[in-house]
């Protein structure tokens, strides 16, 4: 039982990390429709650079992982301005495929930049404590709190500043908000901004908990759609929902099955939801 | 009248590039060029598959070297374990791998656009761990040496053999497989199920409301292009005689997308041509195998934004220019 509880308490800080990529994830697609399978990679050069600040120039790791965050910001920018923004108008799918193309441009870079090696980001969190005979470690408690934040400033800049209402609109109305006067182009910048600053800390938080290698990336894209089909799109409460059963189902499938096929636990997990509720735990029908 | 040129110009075409890839062996003196053939021929193969369901129907699917590597295994095992003839596990390697892509598809295509893509992914994620990981039965990443070829055919008493690798016998194999899978594919894109395909590829909702039973063709395609990558994957494990799960991972389902928007996709010539693209590209441009990755995104992203609907397309609207330009045709 103690060890259940155990891999419970260590699949939320995973899962905690999975609703942070899924929120990044269903902003872009509540905005521009865009399925952005780059994230993943966004994120994995976030974490490369967060280890790469901290070696490099001795920062802090959360000072590192907010200059990472610009940096991941800007690197948004410039994916919606000079790889989406041209296939707008164009059917979906290939928005889609230029997403599959920045995802190879951006693990290649990572490849070039950073090596094959895997990374682990070294944090002096390490304290672990004893709570009732489970080990709570230090670093996962401040993994999940980081996480909750930076989800928990996302929902108040979405829900209480003017930008946030523009981004609401264009999520329900695209043309509405164009003759209301929203500016979508500079709400699509806005919000790949956010997203990207968010994938970024996703990757650093990852590379302090677990570690960023090649091919990292890619499948930290599929858990983050995962935890969308999981929760249902477009809903947070569903994204934390479904981050939580990914991350838990994962850990339990660590710790009681075999690690190598924790993935595919989770990845079963997925598909049975879409077997019996295609829309989503939370979703609408 | 005026569409005749066109029709016997596509039809010389044809045959122009049938006789030429029958001559190939005859003048690729190199036998390195030859096996970049016979491996161009296998992946436009698997790129027919991948088109069926992304090109046709509109589907991406990023499970086609995954399938691919089920196909591979399949047909080893099947004749190293068992001990069954190479010619026979080949040809049980498109009805398994159908099979499988039926548990595969039943649940994925209840999801629409993106999501299918990113299910599918997860698939070719699944068939990589389990590759890796199930030593006993696959060696892991070790994975299997000496995987036979196919036994020689007694031919009017000659013997035709499929021993080593740059073998013109085994690329006559190919390329009739090859021409098979294409000519397949003409087959359903001319016939009600292929405009039943296209339309759902237009206007899914439009099509289920005429009345089609939409998921039932999806599948149809789904599962003959994972068929497809089976028949490709055997067809290279038994070339290359040596197997391990490095060539079925998601950068070569996202090669196999590649290929096909490359070409064309949805045209029958495109994969053909975006194969040839994605296997010799490396060769000709001499990049290390470290740029690759870089550079294949680099021409996913620019192909989609400049040149969405491939090559053969933009070709074949270039040749109705100039007949027209030529008074050949007046309205091409």
């Amino acid at each position: 039982m103690l060890e259940i509880v155990q891999q419970i308490l260590n699949g939320l800080a995973i899962g905690a990390v999975y609703t942070l990529i899924a929120l990044g994830l269903t902003v872009v697609f509540g905005i521009l429709g865009i399925a952005h399978f780059a994230h993943g990679s966004v994120a994995m050069l976030g974490g490369y650079l967060t280890f790469a600040v901290m070696e490099r120039w001795g920062l802090p790791f959360f000072v590192s992982m907010a200059l990472a965050m610009i940096a991941g910001a800007l690197a948004g920018l410039l994916i919606e301005r000079l790889a989406y923004r041209p296939v707008r108008d164009a059917p979906h799918i290939n928005a889609f495929i230029i997403a599959l193309g920045l995802t190879m441009m951006v693990e290649g870079f990572n490849l070039l930049a950073f090596g094959a090696d895997q990374v682990v980001i070294q944090t002096p969190y390490r304290a672990v404590f004893n709570v009732g005979g489970i080990a709570v470690a230090e670093l996962r408690v401040i993994v999940i709190v980081t996480a909750l934040s930076l989800i928990g400033i996302t929902a108040l800049l979405i829900r209480k500043t003017k930008t946030g209402k523009a981004i609401r609109a264009v999520a329900q109305n695209r043309n509405a908000a164009i003759l209301m006067g929203v500016n979508v182009e500079r709400i699509s910048q806005v919000v790949f901004g956010i997203s990207s600053a968010l994938g970024v800390a996703a990757g650093a938080l990852i590379g302090a908990l677990l570690a960023i290698a090649p091919g990292v990336g890619e499948s930290l894209a599929v858990k983050g759609f995962a935890v969308l089909i999981l929760g249902g799109l477009g809903s947070v409460p569903g994204a934390v929902l479904g981050g939580v059963i990914l991350g838990v189902s994962e850990a339990m499938a660590a710790g009681f099955i075999s690690s190598a096929y924790k993935d595919v636990i989770a990845f079963l997990v997925m598909i049975g939801v879409l077997l019996l509720r295609p829309e989503g735990l939370l979703g609408k029908r | 009248m005026n569409q005749l040129p066109i029709f016997w110009l596509k039809g010389f075409g044809v045959l122009i590039a049938l006789i030429g890839f029958l001559a190939v062996p005859s003048w690729l003196t190199l036998p390195y060029f030859l096996h970049l053939f016979i491996l161009a021929l296998i992946w436009t193969i698997l790129a027919q598959g991948q088109n069926l369901i992304q090109g046709f129907v509109g589907y991406v699917s990023i499970a086609q070297a995954g399938f691919m590597g089920v196909g591979a295994y399949f047909s080893t095992l099947v004749s190293v374990k068992l001990g069954w003839p190479v010619w026979c596990s080949i040809a049980l390697t498109p009805l398994f791998t159908g099979l499988i892509s039926v548990l595969v598809g039943y649940p994925s295509l209840r999801v629409k656009g993106h999501y299918f893509a990113i299910v599918t992914l997860a698939y070719n994620m699944v068939i990589f761990t389990i590759l890796m990981t199930w030593k006993s039965l696959t060696g892991g990443e070790a994975g299997i040496p000496n995987v036979p070829r196919p036994v020689a055919i007694d031919w009017f008493g000659i013997a035709i053999n499929f021993e080593g690798r740059s073998n013109p016998n085994y690329y006559f194999l190919v390329l009739g497989l090859a021409a098979l899978a294409t000519t397949l594919c003409w087959m359903i894109l001319h016939s009600r199920v292929g405009r039943t395909l296209l339309a759902i590829r237009q206007n899914e909702p439009l099509a289920e409301s005429v009345g089609i039973d939409v998921w039932r063709y999806k599948l149809f395609a789904f599962v003959l292009s994972a068929s497809f990558a089976g028949l490709a994957g055997a067809l290279y494990a038994h070339y290359i005689g040596f197997l391990n799960p490095d060539p079925f991972g998601v950068d070569q389902s996202l090669n196999a997308i590649l290929a096909v928007i490359l070409g064309g996709s949805g045209t029958l010539a495109g994969p053909v041509v975006g194969s040839f693209a994605v296997v010799l590209l490396p060769e000709y441009l001499r990049i290390a195998d470290s740029y690759r990755l870089i550079t294949y995104g680099f021409i996913l992203v620019v192909a989609t934004i400049f040149l969405p609907r491939g090559l053969v397309p933009m070709l074949g609207a270039a040749v109705r220019l100039a007949l027209r330009r030529l008074g050949v045709v007046r309205h091409g």
